[in-house]
């Protein structure tokens, strides 16, 4: 097929006129059933270069991405051409997989979108036995890296995969972002017979600013004054999870639209802020950056940062998002030289320390574990044991094998030792990405200039699109109205303690603050281990105010307190002082019945609730029959206590139970 | 060799080849013309044609393995992924014991394992025997497997009841080694990989499978893979075999192919066919594996061949007997003059898998259509 030909196909199947010669390039490739490594910028039209010549083939093209979103936009758009695309991901039920499946295997699909970790899914290797397969396109290929600053090792298997499949079968790997070292790590892992093909990756419609602050207060209210007044909606990414709370909370404070977004949501609510946010819904979404890889939006019109990310590459890719219909966008980072604690942390404190590493191996050794064993086994959080299981499976110590349809954890037999300077080596490397990072913020050149380079970029041109090459720099101007604005939001604010289920008489509460935020964390911590007395009467101000906001004027017919690890009457005069207020009347009767050990000891919610099991009593159990209770304690972590009592209780006749705290901890072990 | 791996799966499986005639293609385009399986399958079907004798149909075969080369890639990925590995017939790695037995005309061109694959190349001793045992063929095969493990011989056995399992508890027992021979896909041995795992990462234990990695259990099996038991080992020793069934068959194929077989000289109580297969050429040995010099042959009226199986005596008529059509216990009873009850008699029949149960009253018995061809060797 000649490129005319082709394009007479195009226009007909897409509605493109032409193909841009890069496009045309890769796919005369792709056709001859060769290999292709294409790195072009978001919006370049890298999907066309497999979906073209999906329709060619005669049988159905996979395309393992790591990205839902990106799936169920491209699945769409393929449909309203009338072409066959399905995708299978976790967000559909198995039924509707299995479906599907059996459709590819009828040989009704043209191209099938498939998650990486599919891999390890029986019922799809044993589909494909049936398929007829006509080309394997890697999407988002720098995950294959380690080098790559988003390496998933679920990858890894799709490489191998990619390394079995015969000669002439053609395979497409893609990505936007791949430094030079990615992109031959990549190369030289795809084996030879590769072509290599990269674009230049400037952008040039994006406004790049640095917002350089002190405080953190600095941020929230520059992002108060100026968020309603930048064009168009956009992205606010934080960094952490509790950040995107209590931004979203800061914006309804205002009253400018926007909405928090996550990676803990349910799939549901994801999916609702993804329309809402293709749709325009708010201004703004704010979120960690699990949101927007992938989501084919062309009109994101600004995006910024609260927190400076781990490295250019990081950078360079969230903020791809914006701007794919080549109109202006606003590129937006604060920096406050504090900042760089988060990304430092997760770098340092990214791998857990060699003894657990090791406490991990000798228990696959002795025996056959699952994830959750494992867990029990070696008292290891579970985003651990995670960091720990891939990195040996990496390190081909273990592997990770389906026994009986369940997942367990294998030594390798004969496998070498572990080999700590590998992570040495990775933790060098992103200390110095982290520094290019900050060169970022303070480089008085062109900024588009300093992240091409920084990716392999040899285009010379030169752009006046950033604060130094021409457009105005952005300040933080504070005046006192702004600073009470947001001293009575953070007055106003509680956090949630969610332990709600379905069906359970179990209600969601409220903590006064967040443990470690604020100057909350300090005061409890005097009170508890440096002998400083009772709680001090701010924290019952504050968890008073916190009760009112929360449960207004909801009823309850007694308090109750959870009973001390260790001796200790903190939280039961605590109790006592909010029982006088609130004039509801206390009850002392809620004991423990076996000692426990204090929660903090163990690391991961299993071995929480192990601790906790049935270790409560209630010594007349006939006064909590059809009673509204309000559970104190001074610090809410994984809500394992919370829950265990709560159970107690609803099955003496508890008819409510809402905790009420002190101070809730920033993460918990699950997330 | 991995990389080929896809390859080497399209080939071993070819459907409806033999052995032969796929190990003679690789000869030809592995060691005479010296091509890659890569290699092999980009030639032109003239080349296939013309430089390799290969007939229209054959050709047809090779060209929908070569069309399935990239699920059978799909698999490969998921089969190594999971820590099984592959060893073809080319592979250094492959037993050398196995491929002197089984000659070109019968040895697997790919094997599938899991565990320790050094222990192919150690000396090795099958032990074999039937499903129901008896009490001294169980010690005797201990003894054996004690007698082995001590001077570092590896035991072959096929992890069925009976004695084959009593060998590979014993190797492990005594701190031997062992190789498992699947009568299924290696990827379906999913509760002997939790019961073996730490034997496995041990390196004692090495499970092998020649069948495709997915196949289920089945009789057709569990046939197939007794003469790969017997290739991979050096000596076979025979515990107790009756005169029919996979022990015997495997015996006297062994003897065919002049095997040194080593036969349990059995107790004068005991009722098996022991004698029946020392007479046939089988070395007689005593409980400690050492051969009897002065065997005396047992009269032929005294060779008995039926087991402590329930009908062993009348299995074989009564099951010819089902092929004519529908009966009902009783008519069987009556037919064969039987001294049994109709339950046991029903039991028999309900517990055998050739048997198809038809649901009239009374209960009628008939043989499964497609299984004819497995019934002699129904002892598996």
């Amino acid at each position: 097929m000649n490129r005319q030909e082709a394009e007479n196909i195009l226009k007909r199947t897409f509605d493109i006129d032409r193909f841009y010669n890069k496009q045309w390039g890769t796919i005369e490739k792709i056709l001859k059933g060769e290999r292709v490594l294409l790195i072009e910028k978001t919006g370049f039209g890298k999907s066309l270069c497999f979906q073209f010549p999906a329709i060619m083939f005669k049988g159905t093209t996979i395309i393992f991405s790591p990205l839902i979103a990106l799936m169920r936009d491209q699945v769409k758009n393929l449909n309203s051409l009338g072409i066959a695309a399905k995708c299978i991901n976790s967000e559909q039920t198995p039924e509707e997989n299995s479906q599907i499946m059996s459709e590819a295997k009828e040989g009704k699909l043209k191209i099938l979108y498939i998650a990486p970790e599919r891999q390890e899914n029986s019922e799809w290797i044993e589909a494909t036995r049936q398929m007829s397969l006509s080309m394997v396109v890697v999407d988002e290929a720098h995950c294959i890296s380690v080098w790559g600053h988003d390496f998933r090792p679920s990858f890894r298997r799709i490489l191998n995969l990619v390394n079995l499949l015969p000669k002439g079968m053609p395979v497409l790997a893609t990505t936007a972002t791949a430094t030079k070292k990615v992109e031959a790590d990549i190369a030289q892992q795809m084996g030879g017979n590769l072509t290599i093909i990269r674009g230049n990756l400037m952008r040039e419609n994006f406004r790049l600013f640095v917002i350089k602050v002190n405080s953190e207060d600095e941020k929230l209210i520059w992002l108060g004054k100026n968020l309603s007044k930048l064009p168009g909606s956009g992205i606010l990414y934080t960094g952490t999870r509790v950040d995107t709370e209590i931004y979203s909370k800061w914006f309804e404070y205002l009253k400018i639209s926007s909405i928090g977004y996550n990676a803990g949501l349910d799939p549901d609510s994801r999916i609702a802020i993804e329309n809402g946010l293709m749709k325009n819904q708010w201004k703004c979404v704010i979120s960690t950056n699990a949101l927007g890889m992938g989501i084919d939006k062309p009109d994101i019109r600004f995006i910024i940062h609260t927190q400076i990310p781990q490295s250019p590459v990081h950078y360079y890719q969230e903020i791809g998002r914006a701007g794919r219909d080549g109109e202006p966008a606003d590129i937006i980072l604060f920096y406050n030289p504090e900042d760089r604690d988060l990304p430092e942390a997760f770098i340092e404190g990214g791998r857990p320390a060699i003894p657990k590493y090791e406490k991990v191996i000798e228990a696959v050794k002795s025996e056959l574990l699952g994830e959750r064993e494992l867990m029990r086994r070696t008292n290891l959080k579970q985003t651990q044991i995670r960091v720990i299981k891939a990195d040996l499976v990496e390190q081909k110590i273990i592997r990770e094998v389906t026994i009986d349809r369940s997942k367990k954890f294998e030594y390798i037999t004969g496998a070498p030792k572990l080999n700590p300077k590998a992570f040495e080596e990775l933790r060098a490397l992103k200390t110095a990405d982290l520094e290019k990072m900050i060169g970022y913020v303070e480089t008085t050149g062109s900024r588009m200039k300093y992240l091409c380079n920084f990716l392999g970029d040899s285009d010379n041109r030169f752009f006046k699109n950033c604060d130094n090459t021409g457009l105005q720099k952005l300040k933080v101007a504070i005046t006192p109205d702004w600073t009470e604005k947001l001293q009575a939001y953070r007055e106003n604010y509680f956090p949630e303690l969610k332990v709600e289920t379905k069906g359970s008489n179990l209600v969601n509460g409220v903590a006064a603050s967040y443990y470690g935020v604020s100057n909350v964390g300090a005061a409890i911590h005097r009170s508890k281990y440096e002998n400083g007395g009772d709680f001090p009467d701010f924290l019952l101000r504050f968890t008073l105010k916190a009760f009112r906001k929360k449960f207004g004027q909801e009823k309850f017919d007694m308090i109750l307190y959870i009973p001390p690890t260790k001796s200790g009457e903190l939280v039961k005069n605590f109790a006592i002082k909010i029982s006088q207020v609130l004039k509801i009347p206390i009850s002392h009767n809620l004991r423990k019945q076996r000692q426990t050990s204090e929660q903090k000891v163990f690391e991961n919610s299993y071995l929480k609730a192990d601790n906790v099991r049935d270790a409560f009593t209630y010594n007349n159990p006939t006064e909590i029959e059809d009673k509204s209770i309000l559970l104190i304690d001074d610090i809410f972590d994984s809500g394992a206590t919370v829950k265990e009592i709560g159970r107690y209780l609803i099955n003496s006749g508890a008819k409510k139970i809402a905790p009420l705290v002190i101070a809730k901890t920033v993460g918990g072990d699950l997330t | 060799m991995n990389k080929d791996a896809a390859y080497w799966i399209a080939l071993a499986h070819l459907p409806r080849w033999g052995r032969l005639k796929i190990n003679n293609l690789i000869i030809k385009f592995y060691h005479k013309n010296k091509l890659t399986p890569e290699d092999f399958f980009q030639l032109s079907v003239n080349d296939w044609k013309n430089n390799y004798d290969l007939e229209y149909k054959e050709i047809e075969d090779l060209e929908k393995a070569k069309s399935e080369l990239a699920n059978s890639a799909f698999l490969a990925e998921s089969l190594l992924n999971e820590g099984y590995e592959i060893i073809p017939i080319t592979s250094s790695e492959y037993s050398k014991t196995l491929k002197d037995n089984l000659k070109v005309a019968h040895a697997p061109a790919l094997l599938y394992v899991k565990g320790n694959r050094q222990i192919m190349q150690e000396k090795s001793i099958a032990i074999v025997g039937s499903r129901n045992t008896s009490e001294i063929s169980l010690r005797f095969t201990d003894n054996i497997a004690k007698l082995a493990s001590k001077e570092y011989k590896v035991i072959v056995s096929g992890f069925a009841k009976g004695v084959d399992k009593q060998a590979l508890d014993s190797a492990i027992k005594y701190k031997g080694q062992s190789i498992i021979v699947l009568p299924q896909g290696i990827m379906t041995f999913g509760s002997g990989y939790k019961k073996y795992y730490k034997q496995i990462i041990d390196g004692d234990v090495l499970v092998l499978s020649t069948f495709h990695p997915k196949a289920p259990w089945k009789v057709e099996l569990a046939m197939a893979r007794n003469p790969i038991i017997y290739g991979l080992a050096a000596e076979i020793y025979v515990a107790e075999s009756s005169d029919k069934g996979g022990t015997w068959s495997g015996v006297i194929d062994g003897l065919r192919k002049n095997r040194k077989i080593f036969v349990r000289k059995p107790e004068e109580s005991e009722k098996n066919a022991n004698h029946l297969l020392i007479q046939k050429g089988a070395i007689p040995i005593d409980f400690n594996g050492k051969t009897i010099k002065d065997y005396v042959p047992v009269e032929n009226k005294d060779l008995f061949s039926s087991m402590n199986e329930p009908m062993a005596d009348y299995e074989k008529k009564i099951i010819d007997f089902l092929r004519n059509g529908e009966y009902a216990v009783k008519d069987i009873i009556k037919k064969f003059n039987l001294n049994i009850s109709e339950k046991k008699l029903r039991d028999f029949l309900k517990s055998h898998k050739e048997v198809e149960i038809l649901n009239k009253k009374p209960l009628r018995f008939t043989l499964k259509r497609n299984i004819e061809q497995q019934k002699r060797l129904f002892d598996q």
